[in-house]
């Protein structure tokens, strides 16, 4: 799905992942976490995939869930000795663990481990939903050295996985066997010295080409804003910190308004060529704007309506309340389903990664 | 004499206020005392100090791909990344016990042939590279690089004593390296719990709360690392070892011989010195 125009903006899938972060890192209560799931489910079910999902994916969201809540669940009940219905208890004498485990406690941890696997699904989700070289082009053009080494890397990772299996079949002709770690050194030196190899024949290829790189690439003045501007941060913070200045958090931001003025000034001088352009659609701001909606909760709502939003099983089990308006609002992390283009219609993921960076 | 100074200022005050940043839980109580702990901005401080962390990530990053651009570093930096990246994946395919992880040992021995710098980079990019092939991006991934930047960042410390044991290319150099693979074993997850442990709660005693005392505040952390982390890390800092001790001469080598091939310069070609 590479053509133009087949995904929604970037940009506008990094409003989207903000509003879903806001949403589970504040929530513990288990109907919004359903429904933020059931969001998360319905969008995986409809958008179409990016090439490469197969490749991207050794572990799912439901396989990390699977794994992580049970797992918190259990930590939590061993490690928490609160709550009022008493499952079993442990011998005091063990160091940590001893003492009642708790329905409370289960319940509680595994909370928490559905907000781990909703945080990894979320993520997942965008890496599957944009192709890596969209992925790419969210790194600032400020870092264009760090952008080219990503792509570099990106690019090789088919052929270096190529060369191993390689190296692998031409040391099994000789007879050699894997049976414990020193066995792996016949396979991953000629690994490394080949890698090594095709790293000067690509810096010789570079430079044929014309990427050379300044004898200062950062001019000394922006050097001495960014210096002067940490200089800001940490004055800022030790006011703060040490007098409770709120005049601190001012030389703070002044110093991170600095910093992001550097970065735009750096990014603006940084070579940059765009092959296939990335318009900003009005679905994109449709999806923006949903973002919004699905946080508002979190700005606006009075203290009384967002009460619902936080749930403690300590110390007695009760039902979790509930705010239809609330919910409402949650709906808007929807959005992608209905604003992506092509959505009802998914073609096969590719096995291989998708590396056709254009552009940085 | 000017570039040295900025670079010393830049490196001094990220490092100040890296550590400000990831060691709070630990000195605030002490700074404030437990009263004004209670204060309007007290539960925000997990959250602003993230910010700080990106802050001084960002302004890293920058200061160490300004210092050393070039055709030579990009293409040596973006291969061997590319193979760490697979030793990565490997990992989350093929899960090894608790913390082992195949990616410290290459970060450690190009950071220490290569230099901070490199090391830097490598630990950085070796994660945000890997993350992008096997969709491990998360709130994690910024902290994940900083410190894995900072294991590549510190491995040329090594080098002293190694020079001291006139150990180069000897089973002494690799034990000198295997010491800084346990350490980092420990260290690495002990600094990524720091991130996320005030932003945990629970009732109990081992997690952080605003307005308690240092030495409670220890306490609960080292009650939080036993129960949580310790057995991971063994396994993280054994596998480092492991990996450094059987790999690491032939891999110091390698390295070497291509650093003294990689020690070449392109120059513009200019008709008047001709």
């Amino acid at each position: 799905m590479n053509r133009k125009g087949a995904h929604l903006h970037p940009m506008a899938w990094v409003a989207w992942l903000v509003a879903t972060l806001g949403l589970l890192v504040t929530t513990r209560n288990p109907l919004y976490l359903v429904l933020i799931f059931l969001c998360l489910a319905i969008v995986r079910a409809v958008i179409p995939t990016s090439a490469g999902e197969a490749w991207t994916l050794p572990l799912s969201p439901l396989l990390f869930g699977a794994l992580i809540v049970p797992s918190t669940s259990l930590f939590n009940a061993l490690s928490i000795h609160v709550g009022d219905t008493v499952l079993f208890r442990l011998p005091a004498w063990i160091p940590l663990l001893g003492g009642p485990v708790t329905l409370e406690a289960f319940v509680y941890g595994a909370l928490n481990g559905l907000v781990l696997t909703g945080l990894f699904a979320a993520f997942t989700l965008v890496s599957v939903a944009l192709p890596t070289r969209a992925l790419v082009r969210l790194i600032p053009r400020a870092f264009h050295p760090v952008a080219v080494v990503v792509v570099v890397a990106l690019s090789f990772v088919p052929s270096t996985l190529r060369q191993f299996q390689q190296v692998r079949e031409a040391q099994a002709v000789r007879g050699h066997r894997v049976r414990g770690l020193r066995d792996w050194v016949p396979l991953f030196m000629p690994l490394l010295v080949g890698g090594l190899e095709r790293a000067l024949q690509l810096a010789e290829a570079m430079t044929a080409r014309g990427f050379a790189g300044a004898d200062e690439p950062i001019p000394a003045s922006m050097r001495a804003l960014v210096t002067a501007s940490l200089a800001l941060i940490l004055g800022g913070w030790l006011l703060e910190l040490g007098w409770g200045q709120e005049a601190g958090y001012l030389l703070m931001a002044l110093g991170g308004v600095a910093i992001g003025y550097v970065l735009w000034r750096l990014g603006r001088q940084a070579p940059h060529t765009t092959y296939r352009h990335e318009p900003w659609h009005p679905r994109d701001w449709a999806m923006v704007a949903a973002a919004a909606v699905a946080l508002l909760p979190l700005l606006l709502l009075p203290l009384a309506q967002r009460m619902s939003l936080y749930y403690y099983p300590y110390p007695a089990l009760t039902m979790p309340a509930f705010d239809p308006a609330l919910a409402l609002t949650m709906l808007a992390l929807l959005a992608p389903a209905i604003l992506t283009p092509g959505s009802t219609s998914r073609p096969a993921p590719s096995v291989a990664p998708d590396t056709s960076y254009d552009s940085v | 004499m000017r570039d040295r100074l900025l670079s010393v200022a830049i490196y001094g005050l990220t490092t100040l206020i890296g550590l400000v940043a990831f060691l709070y839980p630990f000195f605030i109580p002490v700074v404030r005392g437990g009263a004004a702990m209670q204060g309007a901005h007290a539960a925000d401080a997990p959250y602003f100090l993230t910010l700080l962390v990106v802050i001084c990530f960002v302004v890293l990053l920058l200061e160490v791909q300004g210092q050393a651009v070039n055709a030579k570093l990009v293409a040596l930096l973006g291969i061997l990344v590319s193979i760490n990246s697979l030793l990565r994946f490997v990992e989350i395919a093929i899960p090894g016990p608790g913390g082992v992880s195949p990616i410290f040992f290459l970060i450690i021995v190009t950071g220490y042939v290569y230099g901070g710098r490199f090391g830097f980079l490598m630990g950085a990019m070796t994660l945000i590279v890997s993350a992008l092939i096997t969709g491990g991006l998360g709130p994690w991934l910024p902290y994940q690089m900083m410190t894995a930047g900072w294991v590549g960042l510190t491995a040329p410390l090594c080098q002293p004593l190694a020079r001291w044991l006139r150990a180069e290319n000897t089973g002494r150099e690799v034990a000198v390296l295997v010491l800084f693979g346990v350490v980092w074993g420990f260290l690495y997850g002990a600094i990524m719990n720091v991130w996320f442990w005030p932003l945990v709660t629970g009732p109990a005693d081992q997690y952080w709360e605003p307005g308690v005392s240092l030495g409670e505040i220890l306490r609960r952390y080292y009650a939080f690392y036993v129960a949580t982390s310790f057995v991971w890390d063994v396994f993280g800092a054994v596998g480092n070892a492991l990996l450094i001790a059987v790999f690491g001469l032939p891999t110091l080598r390698a390295l070497r011989r291509f650093q003294r091939r990689f020690a070449f310069d392109y120059r513009p070609y200019r008709p008047s010195a001709a």
